[in-house]
């Protein structure tokens, strides 16, 4: 018989293990495909809206980045750059504009509908409000009423209207940093490209300008056309030749959809990052399948493969057939991969379309590269495993054939896998350590890394040597106390620890980084926690639900309810940079607040009075860059404003840098009015409300009434800001756990395996305890509690080792001002006894099988 | 009596193909003697071991265990009746590789949650000549000395009746020779109630009375056998199948 011949028969022979070990690699290949396909498609989907909207030659503010519409004009000023109208006349002049376009459109208006809620996409993208325009008709079609014309008339598009049940002739009110507008929807517009997923409502031009900017007569952005004489690049040197070069910002058609595409590309890469990374995780867990399955079924064969060498097969031979079984699974769980991946990719637009981003699976774009990629990588990666238990069945003895089934275990090969480990183990500790010990952030993060990737592969490689004294620890407190039964269990559970081992590495990795992460995100809410405890003297937080900031209009009618009852601290929020004598800069956020905040918020002074930022032209600086710039508390920085002019002022106190709350980067109030002209200044991102004493229940009901008309508007107390914190970082949390569980499926998947085999393999054995009055349910408790061991082996030293990589993690964000460190000890206790269950699921199906063994049969196997 | 069946038949398959292993097998076995069943590959010697044991079920008639009647028991009380009445010495892989000599010994008791009793595994395992060895996993004893703490555990647990398949068939004739004396003296000293299968004449030679089986059925019996009378009689069954 050929090799190829052996390899297709044994292949086929073992079929239903070959699934369970394919299985691995079929996620992590599906991971990989649909991650490519999913971010090829939404690059199509966007590269046609893109494409079907842009002009030939774009005119957009200087400072503008990517577009208007999907980049939120006036984030932090409540209205949005602009250019003066006057060009679009100016524009048209030039030789070879056909037609030139003039748009208004902000991001930072909210709109309010007639049951006082805010109409505002769930998933955190922007409400924008524009002008229709000629543009607007490129890609949008009305479905219902008419466009916009004349007071008080808005156009809403399509999935917005659906989402809120709005229809003709419904009235909505529009809040803007100009005022609140009434307005009635006199039309429906349907979206004939992608809907980017945005809640869009169209004005008419006076009105857009009216309710946007205040009555001036400007735009943000002007399209322009050309006749079809000229290149886009000629327009466009035409233009910033009539126009002055750097005066405004100048694109071509194909630089707009190139900023744009890569802005989205930004967005993506985030998701698309995340989603390898699972892949990888399920790959490298995957590879703890393959090398045990293959090596169980050299294990099993020994004597048939001791025969083959016996009756003249090379080494090589025999090498090759277990190869040869390698590559068949590889091909085929990529190629089953790379179709379960396509229909990820479809889930995932499936998901993306019910949070309101529609995508239609017409735009499907899958390269020819995505299937290469997922098939070399799966094979790639399944022969690799392979290879060891490979060259170990090439080593089989002829001998093997006549002597009793069950290999010895290489035991010098052992003790250096041991001490590779044990030595990587070292290393990864140290390295982990070195992060608390070092104050560096960089470097930090590099030790972390480095140690993070030693330890977890010293660990894996050491795995078998810990068996011995791990399994027997938790079997004394876990097994014994069954009894017989439980001996036999913990017998069973050491008797291969190398098996045992990998079939637990699998899970350990999956568990390690849910301790790891759990850790950090603890200690993050617990020091943002203690930070509110200890920094926050306000009572009440008032904020956006969206991250927009707080119109003038709601600044007013807080101040007017707190009046008399307490205090308000707004922060204004915005960009600037920083430079110190020795030429030393930095980019940061900072805040410009009145001196009522120094009360809100206790400072973390490292140098300093807090409150002499309030006493004329004052900074607050960061610590990290005082140390850093070699400035200290008097000395002169240069602070210029984002859209402002450059400002002297001496520093007044260094501040450590906080958790969640604060910048450690402030100026007062008049500073920031001084060096910024009125349309460009920051409007409050929050406001800070402190009640005189015994006033606190009079606040906030004055606060919740004055915040009726205003939806978009949460006032909270100090416990309600904790909740929200602490529920914001569980969301996160819960992403990375959903996605974790997948990577412990696979790893369930490698005990099914492991426990199936094992049970085939100990046929006879099972036979025998069986014969002499081992019960059915004797046994399935036994291979039960085998996996169960087996699992909270991994569980045990996974946690163990996530706890160490989350202490590790936890130094540098203490390096960040988090400095609390939590262990989630119930989160823990809780994943440490999920692993116990886990591993009795696993063993659900062996166990039974074992059970229903006939006996006689099991006696009579050879 | 130890154990008795009655009419047993053991059928597989139907109709055309139907093969009967046991074809109306009606015996008796009696208590404090050794039985040895004997008869050519085929004859069903091993079925109606295994039947007998509980192991295997019958397609009509009815077998005792002591007062039980086994036919028609649910796996539960079988498995029950396996562990607390029964003993097994099989030919060869008789030991759980992961427990030691003595944990072998003692785990269908241990099994069933009784405490062994202390003297009479004492006498056992001298009389079986382990006592050096009781430590060791089976990896480190030779097949006889295997077979041998197989016979311990068949006996420590005192069971109503053991049962044994062939369980010389893998050793040297030394070896088989000791474990059979062993069987034979635990008969004569301990009380005990032995059957064996085997083929061997020489082992049969060891038993008080010999069943011989051919085609399904119970053909002849001997009493206080001898290895030349075993093998007269079973060359006479040869010539008979020759010339039939």
């Amino acid at each position: 018989m050929s090799v190829l011949k052996t390899s297709l028969r044994s292949f086929f022979a073992h079929k239903w293990r070959m699934v369970l070990s394919g299985m691995a690699v079929v996620l992590s290949v599906a991971f990989v495909c649909g991650t490519l396909v999913f971010t090829a498609t939404m690059n199509t989907t966007f590269n046609a809206l893109f494409s079907v909207t842009a002009s030939n030659v774009m005119i957009a503010p200087a400072g503008q980045d990517g577009d208007a519409e999907m980049e939120g004009g006036g984030a932090v000023t409540g209205r949005p750059e602009t250019i003066p109208g006057a060009l679009v006349e100016d524009v048209s002049a030039i030789d070879g504009v056909d037609q030139v376009t003039g748009v208004v459109a902000s991001t930072s208006a909210v709109v309010v509908d007639d049951r006082n809620e805010s109409i505002s996409p769930s998933t955190g993208a922007p409400t924008i409000v524009s002008n229709w325009s000629e543009i607007d008709t490129r890609s949008m079609e009305v479905v219902e009423g008419s466009p916009p014309e004349g007071d008080g008339q808005v156009m809403v598009d399509l999935d917005t209207a659906d989402n809120n049940d709005l229809a003709l002739g419904d009235d909505l009110r529009l809040v803007t940093a100009f005022g609140d507008f009434s307005v009635t929807v006199s039309g429906i517009a349907e979206f004939e490209v992608t809907n980017p997923g945005a809640a869009i409502f169209y004005t008419d031009m006076p009105r857009a300008q009216e309710y946007l900017l205040g009555g001036t007569d400007e735009l943000t952005n002007i399209y322009v056309d050309s006749d079809g004489r000229i290149t886009d690049e000629a327009l466009k040197g035409d233009i910033a030749a009539a126009l002055g070069a750097d005066t405004y910002k100048l694109q071509t058609a194909d630089e707009y959809i190139e900023e744009n595409q890569d802005a989205i590309g930004e967005v993506l890469s985030i998701l698309e990052y995340i989603l390898l990374g699972f892949a990888g995780l399920a790959l490298l867990v995957g590879i703890f399948l393959i090398v045990n399955t293959f090596s169980m079924l050299v294990a099993q064969r020994t004597r048939e493969i001791g025969l083959m060498r016996a009756i003249g097969s090379s080494r090589r031979q025999v090498n090759r057939s277990v190869l040869i079984e390698a590559l068949l699974l590889g091909t085929i769980a990529s190629l089953v991969g790379f179709g379960v991946g396509i229909g990820l990719a479809v889930g995932l637009m499936a998901v993306m379309s019910a949070l309101g981003l529609n995508l239609s699976t017409e735009d499907l774009t899958i390269d020819w590269w995505v299937p290469l990629v997922g098939v070399v990588l799966g094979v790639l990666v399944t022969v690799i495993a392979a290879y060891i238990p490979a060259r170990r069945a090439g080593k089989i003895s002829p001998m093997a054939a006549l002597r009793d089934p069950g290999m010895p275990g290489d035991i010098r090969a052992g003790r250096i896998r041991a001490g590779i480990g044990a030595t990587l183990t070292v290393i990864g500790l140290a390295s982990l350590l070195g992060t608390a010990t070092t104050d560096d952030s960089v470097g930090a993060s590099g030790l972390l890394a480095l140690g993070i990737l030693a330890s977890l592969l010293g660990l894996v490689l050491v795995g078998p040597a810990l068996v011995g004294l791990v399994v027997r620890a938790l079997s004394v407190v876990l097994l014994r106390m069954f009894g017989p039964v439980g001996r036999l269990a913990e017998r069973n559970a050491l008797r291969n620890p190398r098996r045992t081992g990998a079939t637990a590495s699998a899970l350990m990795i999956g568990l390690a980084l849910v301790a790891g992460l759990s850790v950090v995100g603890s200690s993050m809410v617990a020091s943002a926690t203690d930070e509110i405890d200890n920094a926050l003297g306000a009572d009440y937080i008032i904020q956006t639900g969206n991250f927009t900031p707080v119109l003038p209009e709601v600044s007013r009618a807080i101040d007017e309810a707190v009046e008399g009852l307490g205090e308000v601290a707004p922060v204004h929020q915005m960009e600037g940079e920083i430079e110190a004598a020795d030429g030393s800069t930095e980019e940061i956020w900072l805040g410009a607040s009145p001196s009522s905040y120094a009360d809100a918020v206790e400072m973390n002074v490292a140098e300093g009075d807090f409150t002499d930022v309030y006493e004329g032209d004052a900074v607050s600086v960061a610590a990290d860059w005082a140390e850093t710039a070699g400035v200290g508390v008097g000395d002169e920085v240069t602070l210029t404003f984002d859209g402002g002019d450059a400002a002297a002022l001496t520093v007044a106190a260094v501040v450590n840098t906080g958790a969640t709350m604060s910048s450690a980067w402030n100026v007062s109030l008049e500073t920031m009015e001084s060096h910024v002209p009125e349309e460009r200044r920051a409007l409050p991102f929050v406001v800070f409300a402190t009640a005189a004493d015994g006033q606190q229940e009079a606040t906030r009901a004055a606060l919740e009434t004055a915040m009726e008309p205003y939806p978009q508007m949460d006032v909270r107390d100090q416990a309600e800001y904790k909740d929200l914190i602490q529920s914001q970082v569980g969301i996160l949390l819960n992403m990375v756990y959903g996605l974790l569980a997948l990577a412990i499926i696979v790893a369930i998947l490698g005990v099914v395996n492991t426990l199936a085999l094992s049970v085939i393999e100990r046929t006879r054995e099972i036979g025998l305890t069986r014969a002499i009055g081992l019960s059915r349910l004797q046994l399935r408790a036994m291979i039960c509690m085998e996996s169960i061991v087996i699992a909270l082996f991994g569980a045990l030293v996974g946690l163990g080792l996530g706890m160490v990589w989350g202490l590790s993690g936890q130094q540098i964000l203490a390096m960040e001002g988090m400095e609390v460190l939590e262990i989630p000890w119930g989160t823990i206790i809780f994943v440490f006894f999920g692993a116990a269950v886990v591993g009795l699921f696993a063993a659900l199906i062996p166990a039974f099988r074992a059970g229903r063994m006939n006996v006689l049969n099991a006696i009579a196997t050879e | 009596m130890a154990a008795r069946t009655e009419g047993i038949v053991k059928a597989y398959g139907t109709g055309e193909t139907r093969v009967l292993a046991l074809d109306d097998v009606s015996v008796d076995i009696e208590r404090g003697r050794f039985t040895a069943i004997m008869g050519p590959s085929g004859s069903g010697k091993s079925t109606l071991m295994h039947c007998l044991a509980g192991l295997d079920t019958v397609t009509s008639g009815r077998i005792w265990v002591g007062e039980t009647e086994i036919t028609g028991l649910k796996d539960k009380k079988l498995t029950r009746l396996r562990r607390d009445s029964i003993g097994f010495i099989f030919q060869a892989f008789n030991l759980l590789p992961t427990l030691n000599a003595l944990e072998n010994i003692t785990l269908p008791m241990d099994i069933a949650g009784r405490k062994p009793d202390k003297e009479w595994l004492d006498r056992v395992v001298s009389t079986v000549g382990l006592g050096e060895r009781l430590k060791h996993r089976p990896s480190q004893l030779s097949g006889g000395q295997q077979q041998r703490v197989a016979v311990a555990r068949a006996l420590a647990a005192r069971p109503a009746i053991i049962f044994g398949d062939e369980p010389t068939g893998n050793l040297d004739s030394r070896a088989g020779a000791e474990v059979l004396g062993f069987l034979r003296r635990s008969v004569d000293e301990l009380g005990q109630t032995i059957v064996m299968v085997t083929h061997d004449p020489v082992a049969a030679a060891y038993a008080d009375r010999i069943v011989f089986l051919a085609d399904g059925r119970i053909v002849d019996e001997m009493r206080e056998p001898t290895a030349d009378r075993v093998l007269d009689r079973m060359r006479g069954f040869d010539a008979q199948g020759r010339t039939s």
